[in-house]
């Protein structure tokens, strides 16, 4: 039953069929929450950092802002992909400005403006300047008892990397489950498909008002859609289509009510799949384009949140089917942008302590339980 | 994104769908900078309503401040000065440019975040 008043709300329940509790309401709108999800969401769970094509050569690099800590994902010399935080070792300067996968920098090493610590692309101290090596000017100290900076000991704090095929996620936590292990089935299904022969293509950011949460949410089920997605939904079976929940991710599957050529697709079955991944990450594989999207649904504070919508086509360039696909695309966040908003300004009011959901949102249901189970860690 | 009726403050990215309508000019720069973190993209002003006590008759950077600061209590929003400085030409990147060079020759300050005064 609806919960109006805090004293009622509950845990989410465990399944959807006679209690279906969704996550209390506090959880969207206290700012406290919000601060509790920098550590027991984001530096908790692998997080998606950005895609690797964009950075394909040794010394690119792009920067990733994930809770309060900024990261550095950069190509190495070796060729693979590492992460460290934005921090010098010697005295906690930020080194490099703020740079966006979508124009990426290119670095031999990593030098930090404050004192010229450099750094190699393994994030290994390699040099300092003179300064650290003579004590000229304190009275106390002898040059040659100045000590030797071990190149390990001072290296930069990586974090951890791992991928699935071109997408790039980190996980800020110490000792993380294994990407393979959160991102489960959908690991060998995106791997199966060549999304690595895709170029990105374009970025649309945008900034929505309301708490991430809401917005996953809305991503995850459809039932909303026949009454505010009505261009879609013409083209969609809703009635043969699939809702598939994972530990860690589901899948929104939808069956075209017309099929579709099928080199119009990057994928072989005839539908469309949503992936969303635990916490703020999406792979859209479109049913009508030769293409795939990613959404990253990144907070800003507890009331507002960036969507970074990035598409990827066969070409970098887009053709004007593509461009034409991108702006239907856009077409549909804004319907959702419309909906979410009307939702936050409705939840915010605190009216209602706890919603309750349907038996088709049972996607949106285990996005709660994960943030229950996370905030309850 | 915002349905609201159009607010004081309102700047997009040109190269983007995407824009922000505001009462705080402050959100405008923060916007600006969260924009320029994930595109590199610059947002620009495109309307902008201030509500000051007398018209700004200055130019440069440092004397707008100076003109300014008399109709605030603990420094000039960093936005305010943006949306002066986009009247006379300069766009958010141009005018966050200027006011870091001015500022390391010691002629603006922060008295708090995002907020300037002038010597």
């Amino acid at each position: 039953m609806t919960q109006w008043d805090d004293s009622q709300a509950k845990a989410v329940s465990e399944d959807i069929t006679e209690k279906s509790n969704a996550l209390p309401a506090r959880y969207f709108t206290d700012d406290d929450v919000f601060e509790m999800e920098k550590d027991k969401v984001f530096g908790q769970y692998w997080v998606y950092a950005g895609h690797a094509n964009c950075i394909k050569e040794s010394g690119q690099y792009f920067t990733r802002t994930i809770g309060d800590r900024q990261l550095i994902v950069v190509r190495g010399h070796d060729g693979e992909v590492k992460a460290f935080d934005n921090v010098c070792a010697h005295r906690g300067s930020k080194m490099v400005e703020d740079t966006p996968m979508t124009d990426p920098g290119d670095a031999k090493r990593i030098k930090c403006p404050y004192h010229l610590w450099t750094y190699d692309l393994d994030g290994e101290l390699k040099s300092t300047p003179k300064s650290f090596e003579e004590a000229g000017l304190n009275p106390d100290l002898e040059d040659e008892d100045v000590q030797k900076f071990d190149a390990e000991e001072n290296a930069l704090n990586d974090v951890h990397v791992d991928t699935i095929g071109p997408l790039i996620f980190v996980n800020l936590s110490e000792d993380p489950m294994p990407l393979a292990e959160q991102a489960g089935v959908m690991k060998d299904r995106l791997e199966a498909l060549p999304l690595g022969e895709y170029e990105h293509a374009t970025r649309i950011v945008s900034e929505v008002e309301c708490n991430w949460k809401v917005f996953a949410s809305n991503y995850s089920e459809c039932d909303h859609c026949q009454a505010n997605h009505q261009d879609w939904i013409k083209g969609i079976s809703l009635n043969e289509s699939e809702l598939e929940v994972n530990d860690y991710h589901w899948v929104l599957h939808y069956t075209h009510a017309e099929d579709v050529e099928d080199e119009m697709r990057i994928h072989d079955e005839h539908e469309a799949q949503f992936h969303y991944f635990w916490p703020n990450f999406t792979v859209n594989m479109y049913g009508t384009a030769d293409g795939y999207g990613t959404y990253i649904i990144d907070p800003i504070d507890t009331n507002r949140f960036q969507l970074i919508a990035d598409y990827y086509f066969r070409d970098s360039e887009l053709s004007e089917e593509e461009r034409e696909f991108v702006r239907t695309s856009r077409q549909l966040q804004e319907e959702d942008f419309e909906l979410v908003e009307r939702q936050w300004e409705g939840l915010r009011t605190g009216a209602l302590a706890q919603a309750q959901l349907g038996p088709n949102e049972h996607t949106v249901h285990r996005f709660h339980q994960l943030a229950q189970e996370a905030y309850d860690s | 994104m915002s349905t609201q009726d159009q607010a004081p403050y309102v700047a997009s990215c040109p190269e983007c769908d995407v824009d922000l309508q505001t009462d705080a000019p402050n959100e405008i720069i923060e916007f600006h900078r969260r924009h320029y973190r994930v595109t590199g993209h610059e947002a620009e002003f495109e309307y902008a309503q201030l509500d000051l006590d007398e018209d700004v008759t200055s130019d440069g950077l440092k004397d707008v401040v100076w003109q300014l600061q008399e109709q605030y209590e603990n420094g000039v929003p960093i936005g305010v000065v943006a949306a002066v400085m986009s009247d006379r030409g300069l766009s958010i990147g141009e005018t966050l440019d200027e006011i870091h060079e001015v500022r390391m020759t010691g002629g603006l300050y922060e008295p708090q975040d995002d907020h300037l005064g002038a010597f």
